[in-house]
């Protein structure tokens, strides 16, 4: 993906979290950019308002940030950027090192897709954006609501025709 | 209330100059236990200096282990500039009589999730930590407390407090020119610390001032101020869409008078903290005294909390 592509998230998914234009936290003592690729334009523009060694940038998987950044003070700065469920996958590990949910800026996600959670057999699918969708796991056709869990980083989903199984609505788009 | 617990007063004894402590058993049966932080509000049937029969129900920090069922312990400041309701417990209550309280309710439990708890307590802040300690100590929590009183007036269970080895507890006494340096105990703490204040203003906004200085997470930073009511100016109420026109004179809250008529309005905390008695202003001025409302809501006028808030204007229009 590139700067110019601008993604457009719904405002009537009541359930998604807001995201606000993120601003460098001036009274910060540290401050570290945590992308899930090389591709986080509007992360690194953030970055480099920074100076050189004044900040630290790391692109990693959620599982696997450095255990190092427990020895940061809790007056860290920690600027996320990526898909709305590496979002929350960070915010989530960020939290339980011990970092406060008001140090943590999550900027806009990078792409409307969805992690999806099957409320039946608990598979989570990632990248997910139409529905009905196929659970990979136990088979049943999911509507993927608009109902967000910032603990799983997902969306639920319900078969969307428990009544009658003969009934299958058409796909549509997610936002 | 119908679900308020009759308790005797078992012992009163002096904890500070300033502090009275007393331990309340139940008539019948146990009481609750509860969680560190709770709170239960006492309901004091007295007279006022006029000599007419008046009502105070103040809230007070349980300061005793919440696993202990047989009993609830209390501590009261003479407040200098009090309507009456610390004045009457300091006075009017002998060990053998007979008190209302409510069940305990917390508004300032811990966060177990912390790595580290740091404790700021002032005066008789002291009062919800005293809760939090034996409980702490269970768990093994890692913890230290930083508690500024003035030995001429407050510093209850310093003692107690000091000779126990399983706390770490800093004292600075006010009356001895001892201060806490703020900087010093916030700029020290590791990751996933949160902090604890319970005193005056004065001593909150200093904490929170301090913490924003230094760019800790404001949601790390808990506080308790239990203010007491204040006195005010007097003022009258009318209730939209009744005949009901009630006097709120100026050592009374706008809550105690509501009760007094006869008009039930939830309520928690009776210190401006909790929002339950939020009560909507249909017309003239509020004079905001809570730390519940934001900024935005106070300007708006259209809604006040009336266990402390008053009026600006003679009167008031409610609808409750």
């Amino acid at each position: 993906m590139n700067a110019s592509t601008e993604i457009v998230l719904d405002p009537a998914v009541k359930s998604r979290p807001d995201y606000p234009p993120v601003a460098i936290d001036t009274r910060a003592s540290h401050q570290v950019f945590i992308a899930e690729d090389h591709e986080q334009t509007s992360l690194t523009a953030l970055s480099e308002q920074c100076q050189v060694g004044e900040s630290l940038n790391i692109v990693a998987d959620a599982a696997s940030l450095p255990e190092s950044l427990t020895e940061l003070p809790l007056s860290t700065a920690l600027y996320v950027s990526g898909s709305e469920a590496y979002l929350w996958d960070v915010h989530n590990r960020l939290t339980d090192m011990g970092f406060g949910t008001d140090k943590i800026h999550l900027l806009a996600p990078a792409s409307a897709a969805r992690r999806l959670f099957c409320t039946h057999c608990y598979t989570t699918m990632e990248g997910v954006s139409h529905t009905p969708y196929t659970c990979t796991g136990c088979g049943r056709p999911l509507l993927v609501r608009d109902h967000f869990s910032r603990l799983m980083g997902a969306y639920v989903g319900v078969q969307i025709n428990a009544e009658d199984p003969a009934d299958l609505p058409d796909i549509e788009e997610t936002c | 209330m119908s679900d308020a617990i009759q308790v005797r007063v078992a012992a009163i004894r002096t904890v500070a100059p300033q502090i009275r402590e007393f331990t309340l058993a139940p008539v019948t049966g146990e009481l609750y236990t509860f969680s560190p932080g709770s709170h239960v509000v006492v309901t004091m049937k007295g007279t006022d200096a006029a000599g007419k029969a008046k009502v105070w129900k103040n809230a007070y920090s349980l300061v005793s282990d919440g696993f202990d069922a047989s009993r609830y312990v209390i501590s009261v400041r003479l407040q200098d500039n009090s309507r009456g309701g610390s004045v009457f417990m300091h006075t009017q209550v002998s060990e053998g009589d007979i008190l209302e309280i409510t069940p305990p309710s917390n508004l300032f439990a811990p966060i177990w999730s912390a790595k580290k708890h740091v404790l700021i307590a002032g005066g008789v802040g002291i009062t919800p930590f005293m809760s939090y300690l034996p409980e702490m100590t269970r768990r093994g929590a890692a913890m230290e407390m930083h508690y500024s009183f003035r030995s001429q007036q407050t510093g209850a269970y310093r003692e107690a407090l000091t000779s126990n080895d399983a706390v770490s507890v800093s004292c600075y006494d006010g009356d001895a020119g001892e201060r806490v340096d703020l900087n010093a105990v916030l700029g020290s703490q590791p990751l996933g610390t949160h902090f604890y204040v319970c005193g005056p203003e004065s001593l909150i906004e200093g904490v929170q001032d301090t913490a924003a200085t230094l760019g800790l997470p404001a949601t790390h930073i808990h506080f308790e101020a239990f203010a007491a009511p204040q006195p005010g100016q007097p003022f009258d109420v009318q209730i939209a869409d009744s005949d009901l026109q009630i006097h709120v004179s100026e050592d009374e809250s706008l809550l105690e008078a509501l009760e007094r008529s006869g008009v039930e309005v939830p309520n928690l905390c009776r210190g401006g903290v909790c929002g339950q008695c939020r009560t909507t202003v249909v017309e003239g001025e509020p004079e905001h005294r809570d730390t519940f409302l934001s900024d935005t809501e106070k300007s708006d006028n259209d809604c006040l909390m009336p266990c402390v808030s008053r009026a600006q204007s003679s009167r008031l229009t409610l609808s409750i």
